[in-house]
């Protein structure tokens, strides 16, 4: 229902615009280049404006917003399918937001390596178990060092 | 930092939570603050309480406010990203999405904050889904999207059948928005929803060029489409009835009955 809303026209003198729940998400990416420590880049849907974004950060997420810049990166129509068809990556809009307050940013790392021991969950510890087990059946006889069976005898 | 985040999380989703405690007057129904709850129960850690359970609660009639006062989460940009327990998790635990059923139970005030609670969850996972991407590693559990978003279309649901109820008590339209049936060049009848524009429709060049009416050379060809159509359903039914009769024919006649 959201998706085919036409927003009304604006003249001058109408009251401001305002939208109960909107229908946009934003996407925090890390940033493919080096940006300023105060910077956070987003991944905005196209119809969004840099207003749009700095109101949507602050009154959302109460985040104080200085400036928003905003562009578009094309998505390449380049790579084929194996039928030959032009594949399309799609568009998206870029909005790089920069913080107030001298807040800073930076993209925490959302995938630490964690130790993978299952010590209550006797499931896993089992599978693991057995797995282990078939992988030594599956080596050869240590005492013939390397060699595989194919050499004679 | 961490705590009080999870514990955020936790109030705000969790299945839970007693008491709504309803936006003062500072706070306008403008800005979306999606309130914390009091949460009474005892506190579980983040991995056993699920994120979207479908809340049963007992919300108070707003005539007795509870003098619960909460403060709005101040983490900012640390909501785009789950409690930090959960990161390099294969796993996340989630539950069920909402229901229309359920979400039909819920005030316009809990419907708005629920929007605006899904709708963080939501960005929260679509970054985590383009981090996962970019570090080349799989998403923990890419279901709760997929919840998120059939609850949100709900959710929407829900609203509109409300309004459209509204609407027609009020005002007796059945449509928010004015249409009329018109036949366009083809010669087929649609619902055209009208447009707002800013200048009338005489001095609007582009809506003078569609074509509302059908051309006297298109008509004929109306008529073989019409002809066509029944062709087809016709063929159907006699094609449906012929393996009938070749069933009834085949198996034994007991079973015909």
């Amino acid at each position: 229902i959201y998706i085919n809303i036409i927003v009304p026209i604006y003249q001058l003198g109408n009251p401001q615009l305002r939208i109960f729940r909107p229908n946009w998400f934003l996407t925090l990416v890390r940033p493919g280049k080096e940006q300023p420590p105060d910077t956070a880049q987003f991944r905005v849907p196209m119809e969004m404006t840099k207003y749009d974004v700095k109101n949507y950060l602050e009154k959302i997420y109460n985040v104080p917003v200085g400036v928003v810049r905003t562009r578009i990166q094309f998505g390449s129509n380049k790579k084929r399918n194996h039928l030959n068809q032009k594949v399309k990556k799609p568009d998206y809009k870029v909005a790089y937001v920069q913080l107030a307050q001298g807040q800073t940013f930076t993209f925490p790392d959302v995938f630490p390596e964690k130790d993978q021991t299952p010590a209550e969950g006797s499931m896993e510890e089992m599978q693991n178990k057995f797995m282990e087990d078939e992988k030594q059946r599956q080596k050869l006889d240590p005492r013939r060092g390397g060699v595989t069976e194919w050499f004679g005898l | 930092m961490a705590a009080s985040s999870s514990v955020g999380r936790v109030l705000t989703l969790c299945r839970r939570f007693q008491n709504v405690c309803s936006l003062s007057s500072s706070i306008g129904t403008q800005r979306c603050a999606f309130s914390l709850t009091k949460y009474q129960g005892n506190l579980n850690s983040r991995s056993t309480s699920s994120q979207l359970l479908s809340c049963s609660t007992i919300f108070m009639p707003l005539g007795q406010h509870q003098s619960v006062h909460t403060t709005i989460s101040r983490r900012g940009l640390e909501e785009f990203f789950d409690s930090p327990e959960n990161w390099g998790e294969s796993t996340v635990k989630s539950g069920a999405p909402w229901t229309a059923k359920q979400l039909r139970a819920k005030s316009n005030e809990d419907l708005h904050k629920l929007w605006y609670v899904l709708l963080k969850e939501r960005n929260m996972l679509l970054t985590l889904e383009q981090e996962a991407k970019r570090q080349r590693v799989p998403m923990p559990s890419p279901e709760r999207l997929r919840k998120v978003e059939r609850s949100m279309t709900r959710l929407d649901t829900a609203v509109w059948e409300r309004e459209t109820a509204l609407r027609l008590l009020q005002t007796g339209q059945e449509k928010g928005r004015p249409g009329a049936w018109r036949r366009n060049m083809f010669g087929q009848v649609y619902w055209y929803r009208f447009k707002e524009y800013a200048i009338p429709w005489h001095l609007n060049k582009r809506y003078k060029r569609k074509k509302f009416f059908t051309p006297s050379f298109v008509e004929p060809h109306v008529r073989l489409r019409i002809e066509k159509y029944l062709r087809e359903k016709a063929r159907k039914m006699n094609r449906q009835n012929r393996r009938l009769l070749k069933l009834k024919e085949k198996l034994p006649k007991s079973l015909s009955a």
